[in-house]
Parts: structure tokens; C-alpha cells; sequence
């Protein structure tokens, strides 16, 4: 088979540096982003191909592969692909709820072996700087009352990842997702827009993307959706969790492969991996790419994503989304 | 007359398309008042009338193809295809070379002429695109074979 | 003022650097190359060399300034194929064709190719100049633009592109419904239901704009091509040697200031681009130039409209990335993914936290314009020969640079089969006497116009009261009636004019 070549170049440069500890031996490793470049696949591979690069002999080839929001790469390698043992695939949360919800065929969670996390990202609850909501108790409490007075939106249709948050926050509210008035945006660019332009009042973003917004004061985070607090510069910005209301939403990034590949492949990135998680250096790159650390490989991902795929379906049938 | 012809298989698609918005798309529930579906059901019902108008009212009478023509342009399409679908089993190279020789000849170069232009355009095409300009075109299933068995030979001998 | 010429000192300090001057002559010719592929544009010529330029080690100002000129070089780029061979090498080189490929036809291939170049440097020069002078304003308005206003933004559009008719009033509409329905495919972006994919996953999330466009233009074109040649209609042409002459500029001076602006402003706003910008300016310009019934024809005036549009929305597209960390663009979102590579944080603190990259950018477009001027003008003869060719090499050639186009972008065959079957579609629509503009930007502005209708409706509630209750919107309305009627009133008062004082009452 033969898909983009992109990565060569970059890869050249990297492969100069002489490792010096023990590497797996892949053959022409790959990262496929099941996406056009410069979106957040491409960004999960490049967390690859540049993290692993000490700990995997060859250099990794990122590799595009886009169409049906992943689902053209998902069947490929439920297809045709089910062995290649020197191919990982990015996914993040948002493809575990197109499995949930359908869109990704008759494919299942079960049908792929989940290699490794990436690393993680979270949800936000933003508003403008001038919003009447100071904190996320007095959204919630106008949530309760009457749903349909604020005006939420986001860059993703009804049962994407970013409409998941607003739901959530609905149903701590007590009140049905359905009842929301929620706008769907091409993207979370647009949806900043119209925050900023104040066509929508809640904005249910990420973390990662507030990060050159966080000085500037023109938006306000009401609260993160982390299990934890994090680190500067949302230090200061209470979790969901620590204002009273049970809502968390991580978005997983991370990578599979086939179904049918060998137990020693798969093993081989999973080892590369875990040898990747010691460092500082993975850190480091994470870092850079914008995503915070949530380190997991093989056995311990494969149970936490499944994990995640019941909680996702259980949502979803509550929301009406799927029977 | 052809105008009704293309008109009327434009109005079976069409009916299909009608049918399935009129039907098949539904929302789980939607929080705009006119849902996935409203929107191709207004386009169809427009659609639908523009080609009764058509029907009614042609106005191009043929399409002044002859049938020798018709037999070249069928040939086009049919090397198109064999050109996409082949793009990728037998590589950019060795596909170009075969459509550029096929379709030059059949447009009336000289076969060796075509030959020529067909060697040169896809080794010229591959080096320009892949090496220069760093694009990503496929090398074909048989080299890729051939790559996989030279590192297997390397990886026995060390 | 004093913040601008400082930043702008700054800037072109950096980028008059003797390297960073190569780079952009550099990029600007390798971004020709990529641009004059059929189906490579400036968004995928920039997200292609991307990650080589990251791997050069550049520091992040040059590798920037290398961006530029391939992101100049390949919007210039995609003029060519759609001058010389009606082949649009991007979505906004579609309205390019119209003009551009008769007056090539016409043994005017150098004069097009030079007149599109200084429309689009005249263009895009301008864009740089507001984007430096007036940036944070102009953004702060953009935002202000809501769901309801770019439903009437569409409704201008529409109306603006009512002039595209011709002699078939139902052909037309049709077409434009047929390039409506073609975009309903794929996923609906507000309630994510899949519509019209039959479970194909390559066409989940739609059909991509660039392979109804190659499929539709190119493909069309080849087969009929290949038609004329059997059929004997079909002549290379000779040798012309033909360039913009001062008569053109003249003409077309006021053309090009005013799609300058209608270009520069719709690019702007976040989620209309160049090809919106495009297809406004040749819209409006045909309705209102004195001479509107010869554009498609081989009018200079048609040429310089959507040109200097489209590389001015290029330019205001910058506005919102570079101020707000907003991607107003494909492309942009590209650069804003570039300069996250490099560990910038685009967005309202770039001016003061990174002034160099900042600046350095914004005096890099300025060189960029210049330099594409500098590399294009001679390359105009050279380009010009291509149409010497003789057409048994120049067909087949068409289809291996679309297929390269095509593929290379993500790589998946089943595309390449889509653009054959788009292109004997296109074929018979063009046998029939439609004209594929309007099928082309029904596609385009289709799910611009639904997904905004459907976002008003969900912020009001359903209270269709949204769509008229802002100033903005009640203006661009007025404009369309406005855009619709005046070309009716013009030629009365002619008629009028010409017969004397008839007593006709009618009139508005």
C-alpha cells in the first residue's frame, strides 16, 4: 500500500540524532492521521513521530489519510489492513463516540488493538470577559431553571465531543440535553467568533485552544472539565468537579492498530512507548503540542477505553442519540 | 430530444433524491426548526420543476456528436478509469506511461512519439513532483514488493 | 500610527534579511509549480511544505516568510492552468476562467497572464496595507457578523451572481440547485446525521470542493477537448507574444479598486473566503460595468475582477488569525498550525509578545506580492508557450497534472474515480448549454447558506424575526434588491434616453 510520504523530510533530520538505549525494531514505522494535515490527528502523530524517535530504530512516517472523519481509515484497517504490524492509527475521543453513535459502520471498539494515549486534553466552559455568569454555579442555576435562556454553542454537530459537554452540564443541571439551545459551529474558530461577537453566551471548548486567549482577558473559563486541577496557566481555574457538579470530559488522544496484528508487533510499540512515558523528553514534546500528560499503553488503555466506549454509549442512549 | 432525455434521467435521479429526503433523513432531535431534512426537500422540489420546465420546453435539439466521436470519447473514459483505478496498484510511473502512450496515440501522435511523451512525462513528472517539490505519488505495488524483499534480504545477512 | 511604521521597520528588517529574501523568491517559485497543478492550491501547497520547511530548521521568522511566498507563488500559480487551459487549480480560480481562458483562446494568453498578475498584486498589496493600518478594528467588527448576517451575506451573494444568468433562465437555476444538492452530501454539520453517503465512508464528510471543481472544470474539459480534436474543430494556436498594455490598467483600474475592497472585506470575516470574495466581485462588476454583456467573453475588466478579489480576501483573512487567533481561511488555519510548530501562540498577544514574527509576516506579504510579480512576469512567455503544444501531448497532460493534483492532496484513489464520473457529468451539462459557474457556486455557498439559515433559527429559537433584526443584515438586503434592480433601471434610462421622452411611467 502506499499513502503519503509527507513526513520524509522532517524524519530525515530526526533519524540523525544516534540513540543511544535500547529501540524497537519496526519496519517503516507509520503514523496514519486520519485527517487532512494541521488538524489535531496530524498533531497526535507528530507527538509520535517525534517522541518516539529515541525509542523506535527507524524513523516514523506520518502519513494523511482523511475522509469521513476518520471512518475511511477505520474500516481500511478493519478491512484490508488488519495486520500491518508497522502501521498506528490517531484517534482521540471524538472517534470512540463516532464507533458509539454509528457513524463508523459496523465496526466496534473491539474490532482494533489500542496501542498507547498521546496524551490528553480537556473541556472548558468559557464565556466573554463582560459575561454575566462569574461562575459555573450561576450558569448551572439558569441551566435548572430554564434551559432554553442561554445560548450555547460550539465547533461540533449534535453528538460531537463538543455538544457531549454541553449535555453534561444539562443533565447535572437536571435538565434534558434536548431541552438546550445549542449552535453548531464549523469548527472551534467560529465558534470563538461568534462568543466574541456575542451570538452565543457559553462557548464548551478545550483547554489546549484557550491557551493564546488566556492573557489577552477577552474570554473567561467558568470552570475546566478535568478530574484535577492543572497546571499555569489555568492554575487558577477551578474544576467542574470542585464547584459541585459531577461533570468531566477528557479528550483521550492516542493511537490503534488492526485487529489481526501479532502479539510481538503490537508489543513493540507498546515497549517503545512505555519507554517514551519514562522521559522527559516525551514530556517535553507533549508539552510543546499543547496537550497534557495522560500516559497509557496496552493492556491498562485497551480495558480504560472500553471503559470509556460504555460510558460514551450509556450517554448517548440517555441523550436520544442512539437506542 | 436529447435535452428530454437528459432532462428525464436528471428527474429519476432526482425522484430518488426527493424520495430519501422525504423520507429517510431524520434527526434523533434537532434544535433548529427546520432539521437535516427541510433544506433538500425545498432544493428537490426546485429541481423537480426546473426539469418539468426542460421537459416541456427543450430547446437544444442534438448534440451533434457523430458516432466516431462518440467511440473516442467513450475510449477516454474508459482509459480514465483504468488510469485511476491502476494508479495505485502499478505506481505512478509505469500507469502514466501507459495512459500517456494510450491516449496520445489514440489522439493521433505517432506511436513512437507517444512513447516518448509517455516515458517522459511520467519519469519526469515522478522526479519533479516527488523528489523537487516532495509529494507524495505512488511508487506502485511491485516496487514496494521489491523494496520489502531487498530490507528482508539486509535484515537475514545481519 | 507610530506602533505601525515601528512594527513595519522592525518587520522588514527582518525579512530584507539577503536569506530570508532568497527564501521568498524561493518559495514563490517552487509555489508556482505546486499552484499551476490543478487541484493544488495555496491551502494544500502550504500544508505540503510545511513540515519540510519545519525540518529545514529555519528559525520560525524565516520558515514564515518561506510560507509566504509559497502561499503567494501558489495562488498565482492557480491562475495559470485556469488561464490557459480552463482548468481552476483552486476554488477561487474558478471565476478566473471566465474571462481568462476566451482571452487565451483568443491568442491572448500573455496578456491575461500579465493582467491577472498586477490585479493580484494590486490586490494583495492592498490587503496588507489595511490589514497593517486598521487590523484590531476591523476584527473586532468581523466577529460582530452573526449567523443571521451571513444568511443575508448569502442572499447578496446570490443576488450579485444573479448577472451570471444566461440565455437559459431555467438551465441556470438549475445548475445551481444541482451544485446545492451536491453539497447536502455528507454529514450534516448541525445535527450530524449523514445524508445522501449510501455508507460510503470516502464521502462522509462530503464531496471536497477541489474534486467537484477538477472533476467539473478539468475533467469536462479534456473530454471535450478530446471531442473537438476527433471531431477537427480544434487548432493549436500560434505563438503569441502578447502583454498587458497600459489601455488594460486604465480600464480596469476602478475594476480592480473595487474588488480590491469587496475582496479584502469579505475575506475578513471568519468562514467566507476567497472563492465568496471571487464570485461577489465578478458578480458586481459585471452588473454594474458598462460593458457587462461581453464579460465571459474575454473582457480584461472580468479578468481583473475576481483576481484582484481573491487575493485580497487572501490578505483579509490574515486579519482575524494574526489579531484574534481566529483562522479566517483554510489556509490560515495552516499558518496558525505553523506557527504553533513553532511554539508561537498566534492570537491577540502575537503584536506584543512576538512584534518580529508579527511584523515579519506582515512585511514578508509585502515582499511576497513584489516578488511574485518580479518571478512571474518573464515566466508569462514561457507559461504562454504551453498553449503551443500540440493537442495530442496537451490533453493527455491535463489529465496526469489533475490526477497528480488529486491524489496528492490525500492520497485516495477512489477521488480520481469521482473526478472522471464529476467530468463526464460536466461534459453533458456543457453539451446541454448549461454553464458549470453557477453549479460550482451553488456548491460552494450551499452549506454556507444552510448551516447559517439552520444556526439563526437555533439561536432564536425558531423566530425567523432573527434573520431581519440587526442593521447589518437589513443592509446587505438592501443591497441585493439594490444589485438585482439596478442594471434594470440603467438600461431603461438608456432606452429612455435614446428614444427621447417616451411617456413611460413605469419605471421605479
Amino acid at each position: 500500500m502506499s499513502f503519503a510520504r509527507l513526513g520524509a523530510a522532517m524524519c530525515l533530520a530526526a533519524s540523525l540524532a544516534a540513540p543511544a538505549f535500547a529501540q524497537s525494531q519496526i519496519d517503516d514505522p507509520e503514523c496514519v492521521a486520519p485527517a487532512n494535515p494541521g488538524g489535531g490527528f496530524d498533531l497526535t502523530c507528530r507527538v509520535a513521530q517525534t517522541g518516539l524517535d529515541p525509542h523506535v530504530d527507524a524513523p516514523i512516517q506520518v502519513n494523511f489519510m482523511p475522509g469521513g472523519i476518520g471512518a475511511v481509515a477505520y474500516n481500511l484497517f478493519n478491512t484490508t489492513r488488519t495486520d500491518d504490524g508497522s502501521a498506528i492509527v490517531a484517534f482521540s475521543t471524538g472517534s470512540l463516540l463516532n464507533i458509539v453513535t454509528g457513524k463508523y459502520g459496523a465496526f466496534t471498539e473491539k474490532d482494533v488493538r489500542w496501542v498507547a494515549t498521546a496524551g490528553a486534553d480537556f473541556g472548558a466552559v468559557v464565556v466573554r470577559a463582560d459575561s454575566e455568569y462569574q461562575t459555573l454555579a450561576e450558569l448551572m442555576t439558569d441551566f435548572s431553571a430554564d434551559p432554553a435562556s442561554v445560548v450555547v454553542g460550539a465547533g461540533g454537530s449534535v453528538g460531537s465531543q463538543d455538544w457531549m459537554k454541553g449535555a453534561l452540564l444539562l443533565r447535572e443541571a437536571g435538565a434534558s440535553p434536548m431541552d438546550m439551545r445549542y449552535v453548531a459551529f464549523d469548527g472551534g474558530g467560529d465558534a470563538i467568533a461568534a462568543l466574541l461577537g456575542g451570538s452565543i453566551e457559553v462557548y464548551t471548548g478545550d483547554v489546549g485552544e484557550m491557551v493564546p486567549h488566556m492573557e489577552s482577558g477577552q474570554m473567561r473559563l467558568l470552570a475546566v472539565m478535568s478530574p484535577e486541577r492543572l497546571e499555569a496557566p489555568f492554575a487558577d481555574i477551578p474544576t467542574a468537579i470542585e464547584e459541585g457538579f459531577d461533570v468531566e470530559w477528557t479528550i483521550m488522544r492516542g493511537f490503534y492498530m488492526g485487529g489481526d496484528v501479532s502479539d510481538a508487533d503490537y508489543q513493540k510499540w507498546v515497549d517503545a512507548f512505555e519507554a517514551a512515558y519514562a522521559t522527559e523528553a516525551f514530556a517535553q514534546v507533549q508539552k510543546e503540542r499543547g496537550l497534557l500528560p495522560l500516559n497509557m499503553a496496552g493492556e491498562e488503555l485497551q480495558t480504560s477505553v472500553e471503559q470509556r466506549v460504555q460510558t460514551l454509549r450509556e450517554i448517548a442512549t440517555e441523550a436520544g442519540l442512539i437506542q | 430530444m436529447v435535452d428530454r432525455i437528459f432532462a428525464g434521467v436528471l428527474l429519476i435521479v432526482t425522484l430518488a433524491y426527493t424520495v430519501i429526503a422525504f423520507t429517510a433523513i431524520r434527526a434523533p432531535f434537532q434544535y433548529d426548526p427546520l432539521g437535516p431534512e427541510s433544506w433538500p426537500q425545498i432544493l428537490s422540489v426546485v429541481a423537480i420543476l426546473c426539469l418539468l420546465f426542460i421537459l416541456w420546453k427543450p430547446d437544444a435539439s442534438e448534440l451533434g456528436v457523430s458516432k466516431q466521436t462518440w467511440f473516442r470519447l467513450a475510449a477516454t473514459v474508459i482509459l480514465l478509469g483504468a488510469y485511476a483505478e491502476l494508479y495505485e496498484p502499478l505506481g505512478f510511473i509505469l500507469s502514466t506511461l501507459l495512459f500517456g502512450t494510450a491516449l496520445c496515440a489514440m489522439l493521433g501522435g505517432s506511436i513512437l512519439k507517444s512513447l516518448i511523451f509517455g516515458f517522459a512525462t511520467s519519469v519526469a513528472g515522478f522526479l519533479l513532483c516527488v523528489t523537487l517539490l516532495g509529494l507524495n505519488l505512488p511508487e506502485g505495488e511491485l516496487v514496494e514488493y521489491l523494496h520489502k524483499q531487498a530490507s528482508g534480504l539486509e535484515e537475514g545477512v545481519s | 500610527m507610530d506602533a505601525v511604521l515601528t512594527g513595519l521597520a522592525t518587520g522588514f528588517s527582518v525579512a530584507l534579511d539577503p536569506f530570508n529574501l532568497f527564501l521568498v523568491l524561493a518559495g514563490c517559485f517552487a509555489g508556482t509549480l505546486i499552484g499551476a497543478l490543478p487541484g493544488l492550491g495555496p491551502i494544500n501547497g502550504v500544508a505540503i511544505l510545511l513540515p519540510i520547511a519545519y525540518g529545514l530548521g529555519f528559525g520560525p521568522e524565516s520558515a514564515l516568510i518561506l510560507l509566504a511566498g509559497i502561499y503567494y507563488g501558489a495562488e498565482y500559480g492557480g491562475r495559470i492552468s485556469s488561464i490557459l487551459l480552463n482548468v481552476p487549480g483552486d476554488a477561487s480560480a474558478v471565476m478566473t476562467t471566465l474571462d481568462g481562458n476566451p482571452m487565451a483562446r483568443n491568442g491572448e494568453a500573455g496578456r491575461a497572464l500579465s493582467l491577472s498578475a498586477i490585479a493580484s498584486f494590486v490586490g494583495g498589496t492592498f490587503a496588507v496595507v489595511l490589514l497593517s493600518l486598521f487590523a484590531p478594528t476591523l476584527a473586532t467588527f468581523a466577529v460582530t457578523f452573526s449567523p443571521a448576517d451571513y444568511v443575508a451575506l448569502m442572499v447578496f451573494a446570490f443576488a450579485s451572481l444573479a448577472s451570471l444568468v444566461g440565455k437559459n433562465v431555467v438551465k441556470t437555476l438549475l445548475g445551481a440547485t444541482i451544485g446545492l444538492m451536491l453539497a447536502t452530501i455528507g454529514i450534516d454539520a448541525n445535527t450530524g446525521v449523514p445524508r445522501y453517503t449510501f455508507g460510503i465512508p470516502d464521502i462522509l464528510a462530503g464531496i471536497d470542493f477541489l474534486i467537484v471543481v477538477v472533476g467539473l472544470f478539468g475533467m469536462a474539459e479534456l473530454l471535450t477537448l478530446v471531442e473537438q480534436q476527433v471531431s477537427g474543430k480544434l487548432k493549436s494556436l500560434p505563438l503569441d507574444n502578447s502583454f498587458v498594455r497600459m489601455a488594460d490598467l486604465a480600464k480596469c483600474k476602478w475594476t480592480i479598486v473595487r474588488s480590491s475592497i469587496i475582496g479584502f472585506f469579505i475575506g475578513v470575516l471568519p468562514g467566507t473566503g476567497a472563492s465568496v470574495a471571487s464570485a461577489v466581485a465578478y458578480g458586481t462588476e459585471k452588473r454594474i460595468a458598462d460593458d457587462g454583456s461581453t464579460f465571459g467573453t474575454g473582457n480584461p475588466r472580468g479578468l481583473a475582477a475576481p483576481e484582484s478579489a481573491n487575493n485580497a480576501a487572501a490578505g483579509g483573512a490574515m486579519v482575524p488569525m494574526l489579531t484574534l487567533g481566529i483562522p479566517g481561511s483554510g489556509t490560515t488555519a495552516i499558518l496558525l498550525g505553523a506557527l504553533l510548530m513553532f511554539n508561537i501562540q498566534p492570537g491577540p498577544m502575537l503584536f506584543s509578545q512576538n512584534p518580529e514574527v508579527a511584523w515579519g509576516l506582515i512585511a514578508s506579504m509585502y515582499i511576497g506580492n513584489v516578488a511574485l510579480l518580479i518571478i512571474n512576469l518573464p515566466l508569462v512567455g514561457i507559461f504562454a508557450r504551453m498553449l503551443t503544444i500540440p493537442q495530442h501531448y496537451l490533453t493527455p497532460l491535463i489529465a496526469i497534472l489533475a490526477f497528480i493534483g488529486i491524489y496528492t492532496i490525500v492520497g485516495n484513489p477512489f477521488d480520481l474515480l469521482l473526478i472522471t464520473l464529476l467530468g463526464i457529468f460536466g461534459w453533458f451539462l456543457r453539451k446541454m448549454d448549461f454553464s458549470l459557474a453557477p453549479v460550482i457556486l451553488g456548491f460552494v455557498l450551499g452549506s454556507l447558506f444552510e448551516n447559517n439559515l439552520r444556526r439563526a433559527l437555533s439561536i432564536s429559537g425558531g423566530d425567523w424575526t432573527i434573520l431581519v433584526a440587526d442593521y447589518k443584515s437589513i443592509v446587505l438586503y438592501a443591497l441585493s434588491v439594490l444589485v438585482v434592480l439596478a442594471p434594470i433601471w440603467l438600461a431603461r434610462r438608456a432606452r429612455r434616453m435614446a428614444a427621447g421622452p417616451v411617456s413611460s411611467s413605469k419605471g421605479i
